[in-house]
């Protein structure tokens, strides 16, 4: 039996009989007394998850901390991208700015970028005579997106740069303008190599969502802390699990996910 | 300039704040960048050792902490250290006090999570040596503990290197959410200040400026470090 089981498999074990440890452990101290907490969790966690003690409409909680997720993901991709293709130009006019801005952004803390952003953008711009508000929401997008974007400029920069240089030679060799060759050459062997750093990016940005919890908008954190104010010191415990392990759920497949494209990505030798 | 106003900053009890603040981020960046690298050596070397339960049990570990909210783990850390039965009854008052301080708990909490990063990053370092360093290693006569000494580790230290100078920074960026439980770190006498004069922008501004001139600093001095260290065909020597 032992030996048909391989070095992976045992460990997957290991891990399954954890799990089962640890539910048979919540099962134990449900039934000494514990279920009465959990209870209370129950109670909560349509509120926890969508903002809404009933579940719906969603205006808050875990579900808008993964909307927060999306929306800055979206802003730092599209940010990113420009400032990653800005790094990497040959005019030390935008190559040198860019640079430091990239490495402005990638050494400050999250927390204070966050702050930063909080009071340094005002609460609506005018803009041709049309007022576009910047509710918390928006600004804690901002907030996220900027470092997030800093690093994604980072990952384009070594999946553009980690291309052999014969690529570039066989290009121009042929006549290719440096635009051309970034279109129908480089970009898309470095786009496939781009795609485990993205997904590593996006799970690290859904973890720093938490701190978003500063600008007050009604994240799961705030949430959790203005329902912990309602309840007993011992099922705090109880609450902060359940958080941890909403977090955990959803990004820990993702970055499984990541891990295993960037195995696959590693094979192409080019 | 811009309408910013730093009039408070001659004030001699806002520079002390500052300065403690600095400190006190420094103070608890190294005591969890020290136990990460040391929670990163331990892991790494008890993966080499190819147990699998042991392997299974460090996985979990960095699993779990990579993948939650460093700030969640502090806030766990914090609220309920104390209650799950770590107190200390007070010989002078008789009052139960928590045994961990808010800096404590914070130190616990990112040790933890640096570790975990760490960890991995040792692991990586160890599975991409090459194996015929080893194989001419072992023809060589080296026995096992040598081999580790003066051929592996130098190696995987240099392989390690650039992620290491990314836990490391990314740990001292992560000690600014210790100022939510209330450790008097920078951030913390930030939040201080701008209750006393309202400039709130300046700052947010300022204490930014300073931590990234601290992380710039830490990066500068490890890719000085990096260079130092290379040898041809590692890292920067390539």
């Amino acid at each position: 039996m032992d030996t048909l089981l391989s070095y992976e498999d045992k460990k997957r074990a290991v891990l399954i009989i954890i799990a089962l440890f640890v539910v048979v452990w919540v099962a134990l101290d449900a039934m000494a007394g514990g279920s009465v907490y959990w209870q209370r969790v129950l109670i909560r966690l349509p509120l926890l998850l969508t903002g809404e003690g009933s579940g719906w409409p969603i205006t808050g909680g875990f579900v808008l901390n993964i909307l927060l997720s999306l929306a800055s993901m979206l802003l730092a991709t599209l940010l990113g991208t420009f400032m990653g293709l800005a790094t990497l130009a040959k005019s030390p006019l935008v190559r040198i700015p860019a640079f430091l801005i990239m490495n402005f952004l990638r050494n400050s803390p999250w927390l204070v970028l966050l702050f930063a952003m909080l009071y340094i953008l005002p609460f609506q711009v005018r803009v041709f005579g049309f007022v576009i508000p910047f509710p918390p929401f928006v600004k804690a997008v901002i907030g996220l997106a900027l470092p997030t974007a800093a690093n994604f400029s980072e990952v384009i920069r070594g999946a553009v740069q980690s291309i052999h240089s014969g690529q570039w030679e066989a290009a121009r060799s042929l006549g290719y303008t440096t635009s051309q060759i970034y279109r129908h050459v480089i970009l898309p062997q470095a786009l496939r190599r781009m795609i485990p750093g993205w997904m590593n990016l996006y799970a690290l940005l859904m973890i720093a969502t938490a701190l978003a919890t500063v600008t007050g908008i009604q994240d799961v954190l705030t949430i959790l802390n203005t329902s912990l104010a309602m309840e007993s010191e011992r099922v705090i415990v109880y609450f902060y699990l359940t958080i941890l392990f909403l977090f955990f759920a959803y990004c820990y497949p993702i970055a499984l996910l990541a891990r295993r494209l960037e195995r696959a990505v590693k094979g192409d030798n080019l | 300039m811009f309408g910013l106003d730093y009039s408070w900053l001659a004030d001699s009890a806002y520079q002390q704040w500052l300065l403690m603040g600095v400190l006190n981020t420094l103070k608890l960046a190294a005591i969890s960048s020290i136990a990460a690298m040391l929670i990163g050596m331990l892991g790494a070397l008890g993966l080499t050792l190819r147990l699998f339960w042991l392997d299974a049990l460090i996985e979990l570990f960095v699993e779990v902490f990579r993948n939650t909210p460093p700030l969640l783990q502090m806030l766990f850390a914090y609220f309920t250290l104390s209650t799950l039965g770590l107190k200390v009854t007070d010989p002078s008052t008789g009052l139960s006090v928590p045994l961990l301080s808010a800096f404590a708990c914070a130190s616990i909490a990112l040790s933890l999570f640096g570790g975990a990063l760490a960890i991995e990053a040792f692991r990586s370092g160890i599975d991409t040596m090459p194996r015929s360093i080893i194989e001419a290693a072992r023809s060589l006569g080296y026995g096992r503990w040598a081999r580790f000494w003066r051929i592996e580790a130098p190696i995987a230290a240099r392989i390690c290197l650039p992620s290491l100078t990314n836990i490391l920074t990314n740990l001292f960026k992560t000690t600014s959410q210790a100022s939510v439980i209330t450790v008097p770190e920078l951030m913390y006498y930030a939040g201080q200040i701008y209750n006393d004069t309202f400039r709130t922008l300046e700052v947010m501004l300022l204490v930014l400026v300073i931590y990234v001139a601290l992380v710039s600093i830490l990066t500068f001095a490890m890719a000085r470090l990096e260079a130092f260290m290379a040898f041809p065909g590692y890292g920067k020597g390539h």
